[in-house]
């Protein structure tokens, strides 16, 4: 079957969706242009943001066509189009920096920003200097529901309260967003190698749908105020973060987001009851559920936009909760559709994908080396982090959410390096150690945030 | 003096240091400090909020198993001593294999050696060269020096050789990271023990020199403080900016000087620390913390960084090079092999070259030699 589609074929079908892929940038940079200079803010952060967010979809748009057609030249364009996302994301870094007078480190839409950068600079140093080609089609996803996460979060410049005015702060998160980058790219490094490893496509179909269930689980409970006797940290209350109802509770998230739930559930399912017994007809419900659960998560993200449209009109009163419920919720909406689609492209594309990776081996060392880079980071960001605290706070622990995440994740990656150095862990094992890493660095960046409250609300 | 009991030393000794309970002890540190998270925790969290959020029945489980309180409660303490117990044990049964690599270097390779150690290469020197085991290590010996290595000769049972080395210390990288957790985790035991924190009452105007701590007792400091006023700032959308207490120390009711506190900023004077109250707002408190052990933790904190340091990007090099004749032919060869402990596929590449850089040598200096020069060199 894919030798029959390699046989087909053909340069002009490249170039129609290339063609298009650039009219439709084209088109959008050309009307938010035209908005702005009717406005008069030709160079404003919101246009740069939107330049960056665009090529970074038409990087992952030529990605998806990759998949969908394994043209290789698409590569090379989606490869371009990363370049020039960058670009705009380093202009848009620039503005904010001259505009707020001090590096954008300061709150999590700043974080954001630099971190979306990081993984854009990354991303290109790993194709350029290693070779991985594709490595884009994990890391662009990942930029753009940063992006995406940063346009709904506000942009004014705030003034930096007391806690803030510290050499300290510059440091410690340029650190913290370096060793996130790091171990976002090893993330990517670790797919990669399994891909290149010949793990089978329903452990792919296993481990997709599991974190897809997750983020649907997680923004599920998080919805849900009270747990009978047991509410959590944070979940009794809702968490305010600058005045923004970060939660939205369950009745606003409506059903489609409960159906999505049960439909990504089902793959899950399916996998669990086929690693005990092999079934054609169980891996038949699971490629069929994956492909319903495609168009339902699409379909509550719509409902989700229509929804915080609405309410946007309403009033201001529940603009607050749809907006700010809408952040964390969109972006993990974002993030789960797009693993979905990933694995589609992968088990469309597995032969070429393989051809044009690196060998297994060499995938696997640069993963090491990026956690190699990653782990001194981690450390010199807590210990910073600590000094800073011990600055404002008086101690230099206070087993506050965030620090104990951090630590948690430099226990993690701690583990990792014993494993491999000691036990002499390399290969698959390896790599799925790095994706649960990665998994935990999410959670300390986001969750932490969104979930559990603490002293370091700022951020 | 059993051999029984001896017997069960050793083996809990083994398990000790076993790397597979440092896997489930740091595994362990990790789950339970993630369940400190997800519970509410009562040092931080008013009583009513505790009940408001869990049920009675729950709430008894809960501080019965001390989860309230993760941090401070007598198992989580006893793992993190555990963790400092297993780190001691690993290291201390695996440093004197290390020490050897430190103390002792391998210099002269044995037979066995050589045939196992990649990467390595045998340089042929055709024997109408006329070069002499002592000309061909002395080039070997021009073209590691050419590469900052510093070559020693090394005779062994009759046989001269060359060993090279570069950043030994690597193979003591690794505990030096472990001996820096280990003084991180005696500084925060040595604060919990013999620090405190509370809080300092100051009106404007008035002098103050003791701290009521946490549990409500009160504490000399030894000196006095007096306010000089206290103020904020804001920013002109009414923001808060700074907040600030002028003080002046007072040394057996003399003046021994003055300072400002701001947040961000505090005042150090005699091992105590004096901090801007954090709520801001308030100028007239001001929090006051004691931490004797706070110095062990920043020297941990810095050896971790350097030990770090050390564990990823030095890596201990060992070259050597021996003269190899033929017991047939009398064929007289050089043999170069080399080690590295970490990143072996990097060093791969920089190994040839440098074997290349000894042949070269060799061709030249076979080229001034009386005889015809070197011929092709074979790479076994």
């Amino acid at each position: 079957m894919a030798q029959a589609r390699t046989g087909q074929r053909q340069p002009e079908g490249g170039i129609t969706l290339m063609v298009l892929v650039g009219l439709v940038i084209a088109l959008l940079l050309l009307t938010a242009l035209l908005d702005r200079s009717r406005s008069g803010e030709l160079l404003s952060e919101t246009t740069l943001l939107h330049a960056t967010l665009l090529f970074y979809v038409g990087a992952a748009a030529l990605y998806l066509g990759f998949g969908a057609r394994g043209t290789e030249g698409y590569l090379r364009w989606a490869s371009l189009s990363t370049w020039l996302g960058l670009a705009a994301n380093t202009a848009a870094v620039a503005h904010h920096w001259y505009q707020a007078g001090h590096p954008p480190l300061t709150n999590l839409y700043e974080t954001l920003l630099s971190f979306v950068w990081a993984v854009a600079l990354l991303t290109v140093v790993a194709e350029r200097r290693y070779g991985v080609r594709v490595i884009g089609m994990i890391t662009m996803p990942l930029a753009i529901a940063g992006v995406v996460l940063m346009e709904q979060l506000r942009t004014e410049v705030h003034p930096l309260s007391p806690l803030l005015q510290s050499n300290w702060l510059q440091v410690h998160v340029t650190l913290a967003i370096l060793a996130y980058a790091a171990c976002a790219v090893s993330f990517a490094l670790a797919v990669m190698f399994l891909i290149q490893d010949r793990v089978e496509t329903r452990t792919f179909l296993a481990i997709s749908s599991a974190s897809t269930l997750a983020i649907y689980a997680s923004i599920v409970v998080a919805s849900v105020e009270k747990w009978g006797g047991l509410a959590g940290t944070g979940w009794a209350e809702i968490a305010i973060w600058h005045g923004l109802r970060l939660k939205a509770p369950l009745a606003l998230l409506s059903w489609t987001m409960l159906a999505a739930l049960a439909v990504v559930a089902t793959p899950v399912v399916c996998c669990a009851l086929d690693f005990r017994k092999r079934s054609e007809r169980l891996a038949a419900i699971a490629r069929g559920s994956l492909l319903a659960g495609i168009l339902l998560q699409g379909l509550s993200l719509a409902v989700l936009l229509r929804l915080t449209g609405a309410s946007a009109a309403a009033g201001s009163g529940r603009l607050l909760t749809a907006l700010g419920s809408s952040p964390f919720v969109l972006t993990g909406l974002a993030t789960s559709l797009l693993i979905s689609v990933f694995f589609l492209v992968l088990t469309w594309r597995r032969t070429e994908l393989e051809r044009l990776l690196p060998a297994a081996d060499l995938l696997d060392r640069i993963t090491y080396r990026a956690i190699c880079v990653a782990f001194p980071l981690l450390t010199l960001t807590i210990a910073t982090g600590a000094y800073w605290a011990n600055q404002a706070w008086g101690s230099y622990w206070n087993w506050d959410p965030k620090e104990t995440w951090a630590a948690i994740t430099w226990l993690v990656y701690a583990l990792y390096l014993h494993m491999r150095i000691t036990i002499g862990w390399r290969g698959r094992r390896a790599a799925y150690f790095a994706i649960a890493g990665f998994a935990v660095v999410i959670f300390t960046f986001f969750g932490v945030t969104y979930l559990l409250r603490g002293m370091h609300a700022f951020l | 003096m059993g051999t029984g009991s001896s017997a069960f030393v050793r083996k809990i000794w083994r398990i000790a240091a076993s790397i597979e309970t440092g896997v489930v002890l740091l595994m362990l540190l990790a789950i339970f400090s993630a369940l400190g998270t997800i519970i509410l925790q009562r040092p931080a969290t008013r009583p009513e909020e505790m009940e408001r959020s869990y049920s009675p029945f729950a709430l008894r489980i809960l501080d019965a198993t001390r989860l309230t309180d993760v941090y401070h409660s007598w198992w989580f303490l006893g793992l993190l001593l555990l963790v400092s117990v297993c780190i001691v044990a690993a290291s201390v049964d695996r440093l004197p294999s290390r020490w050897r690599y430190f103390a002792h270097p391998y210099k002269y390779p044995d037979e066995g050696f050589r045939h196992t150690l990649q990467p390595q290469r045998t340089v042929e020197l055709a024997p109408e060269a006329g070069v002499s085991e002592e000309t061909a290590l002395a080039a070997a010996e021009q073209a590691l020096a050419a590469r900052g290595y510093r070559p020693q000769r090394v005779a062994q049972t009759g046989q001269t050789g060359l060993f090279a080395e570069r950043n030994r210390l690597s193979q003591l990288a690794v505990y030096v990271v472990h001996l820096s957790l280990l003084l991180i985790f005696l500084g925060t035991m040595v604060d919990g023990l013999l620090g405190w924190r509370g809080i300092l009452t100051l009106h404007p105007g008035e002098m103050a020199g003791a701290v009521r701590l946490g549990d409500g007792a009160w504490r000399e400091l030894g000196f006095m403080l007096r306010s000089d006023g206290a103020g904020q700032e804001h920013y002109p959308d009414g923001t808060l900016k700074q907040v600030w207490t002028n003080v002046t120390l007072l040394e057996d009711g003399r003046a021994a000087g003055q300072s400002r506190i701001l947040i961000n900023a505090p005042l150090v004077y005699r091992q105590v620390r004096i901090y801007q109250s954090r709520t801001g707002g308030n100028g007239e408190e001001l929090e006051v913390a004691h931490q004797p052990g706070s110095w062990l933790v920043w020297s941990g904190v810095v050896v971790m960084g350097i030990g770090l340091l050390f564990v990823f990007y030095l890596v201990h090099v060992r070259l050597w090079v021996v003269p190899v004749r033929c017991a047939k032919t009398g064929k007289l060869s050089l043999w170069v092999g080399g080690s590295a402990n970490r990143h072996r596929h990097g060093f791969e590449p920089r190994f040839n070259e440098l074997a290349r850089s000894i042949e070269e040598e060799l061709k030249r200096v076979a080229a001034a030699a009386p005889g015809k020069g070197l011929s092709a060199s074979g790479i076994r």
